[in-house]
């Protein structure tokens, strides 16, 4: 009685034969001494018999298809391009062609060459680091260097345009009448002169660094400053009153202050 | 019984060398045909559809008892065949791969056609008869075998009727079922005891009078 248990599971696998030569040893000894195992089997056996009953309907079925034309229908069906669904569905277009479990090796390769093509890409092109160098100097990479001039030259111009800003603001306020004193005055010719001077640095780096919007503007600025410095004392008061109209007709002012919050948007 | 007799009968090493050596070369032949198929061979594919379509047949006509749903089948699966030739890795085993298709196909098939069949007999069911074993007692118990054993079959769960009917009609071993349902084949040996002991629940009211 002790093998009921495991007995019983086998039974089915018995019955089919599914069972290795020990188990099956194991549940043939088990059946001649256990009564119940015995009768179960009976009946499991039954339900098999009972399977069985469909083998004549299946047998006719079998024998009432028509095997030597099916495989041509079916055939028919699928090759017919009148009908042609499978060819559409299946064969024509790129991307079932592709998908071939015959590709997978040159999809990896493919794969691992980009992977690699990708690392070794960023191993050139990636930005150098600072080096130190055995004397203890820091190199700075080239890119650093062109990086600092535009920045300089960006924040130069800035303030050459907020300076030259203000002081075309307080000419264009002053009276045309009072303009000639403005310009004799100690201060606004040194700070003309300062902007004149500066102007003469930031060519330089604005040459370099191709800001030609803002390089265009300041040379219009220093045109001006430097007539009115230069000229100013033969300048009548009617000529003072066509300069400042001039600045106020070119928008000279709002063209300074657009070109000068571009570059600050443009920040390195 | 007879046919685990019979297993065991054959079971002398010649003959199995001999089955393994024809296993081999319609391996050969399967994959050759599949090459063709997949570059669009009209005649490899009816050769290989000659080779199985009998198997599916029977498979289907198993599952359903239904000639013309198991001919649906059969196209259907060589359809199937034909479009996912290219997925087949050789070596593997044609048959299993073929007879997985032809599962899936069977039960999509049930799932759309035959559960609105079954719905429409259960409402005629709950009408008069219980509806927990089929009943047959106004039937001729002579002829009625088949047709109570189809019903219960029917009752059992989509996987125990798949192993009972690949196991019973298509004779498939164990390990063949294993590997068309992708599972382990102790699974299936529990599932197919299942499948048995649960058929001779319902049908034990009609066993003991019915043959």
């Amino acid at each position: 009685m002790k093998n009921c248990k495991k007995t019983y599971r086998n039974l089915v696998a018995f019955l089919y034969g599914e069972l290795g030569e020990r188990e099956k040893k194991n549940v043939e000894d088990h059946l001649k001494t256990c009564r119940v195992c015995a009768d179960e089997l009976l009946r499991l056996k039954e339900v098999y018999d009972a399977a069985d009953s469909l083998n004549p309907d299946i047998a006719n079925a079998l024998a009432a298809v028509d095997w030597v034309n099916l495989p041509a229908h079916i055939a028919d069906g699928i090759f017919n391009e009148e009908s042609g669904r499978v060819r559409q569905k299946s064969r024509s277009g790129l991307w079932p062609f592709l998908f071939q479990p015959r590709f997978r090796l040159a999809y990896a390769g493919l794969l691992l060459g980009i992977i690699v093509g990708a690392f070794l890409t960023f191993l050139v092109f990636r930005t150098p680091s600072f080096q130190v160098a055995e004397d203890g100097r820091i190199i700075a990479p080239q890119g650093f260097y062109e990086m600092m001039e535009l920045e300089m030259a960006r924040r130069d111009t800035i303030d050459y345009l907020d300076k030259s800003e203000y002081l075309l603001l307080d000419f264009v306020q002053s009276s045309p009448e009072k303009s000639f004193e403005f310009w004799q005055s100690d201060s606004a010719s040194k700070r003309a002169a300062d902007l004149l001077s500066k102007k003469k640095y930031i060519d330089n780096q604005l040459d370099k660094v191709k800001l030609a919007k803002a390089k265009a503007i300041c040379d219009q600025i220093q045109l001006l400053f430097f007539e009115l410095t230069q000229i100013s004392e033969d300048l009548s008061s009617e000529d003072m009153r066509k300069i400042q109209r001039f600045i106020e007709e070119r928008q000279l002012l709002l063209k300074i202050k657009l070109v000068r919050k571009e570059l600050q948007k443009s920040e390195v | 019984m007879a046919r685990f007799q019979e297993s065991v009968l054959h079971s002398d090493v010649p003959e199995i060398t001999r089955m393994q050596t024809e296993n081999r070369n319609l391996q050969h032949e399967v994959d050759s045909l599949l090459e063709r198929v997949i570059k669009g061979d009209r005649e490899a594919f009816m050769h290989l559809t000659q080779l199985y379509q009998k198997k599916i047949f029977q498979l289907a006509y198993s599952y359903f008892h239904n000639k013309e749903d198991a001919l649906d089948i059969v196209q259907e699966t060589f359809l199937r065949l034909y479009q996912k030739a290219h997925m087949f890795r050789p070596g593997n085993n044609f048959q299993s791969w073929l007879l997985s298709l032809s599962k899936n196909i069977c039960i999509d098939y049930y799932r759309k056609h035959r559960k609105k069949d079954n719905e429409f007999r259960r409402d005629e069911d709950i009408e008069g008869t219980s509806h927990s074993s089929p009943d047959f007692s106004h039937h001729d118990p002579s002829s009625d075998l088949k047709d109570v054993f189809s019903r219960c079959l029917e009752k059992l769960s989509e996987k125990q009727r798949m192993i009972f009917v690949m196991k019973h009609y298509n004779q498939l071993h164990y390990r063949e079922i294993a590997q068309v349902l992708d599972i382990a084949q102790g699974t299936v040996k529990s599932l197919h005891f299942k499948a048995v002991r649960n058929l001779r629940t319902l049908m034990s009211p009609y066993l003991g009078r019915m043959g």
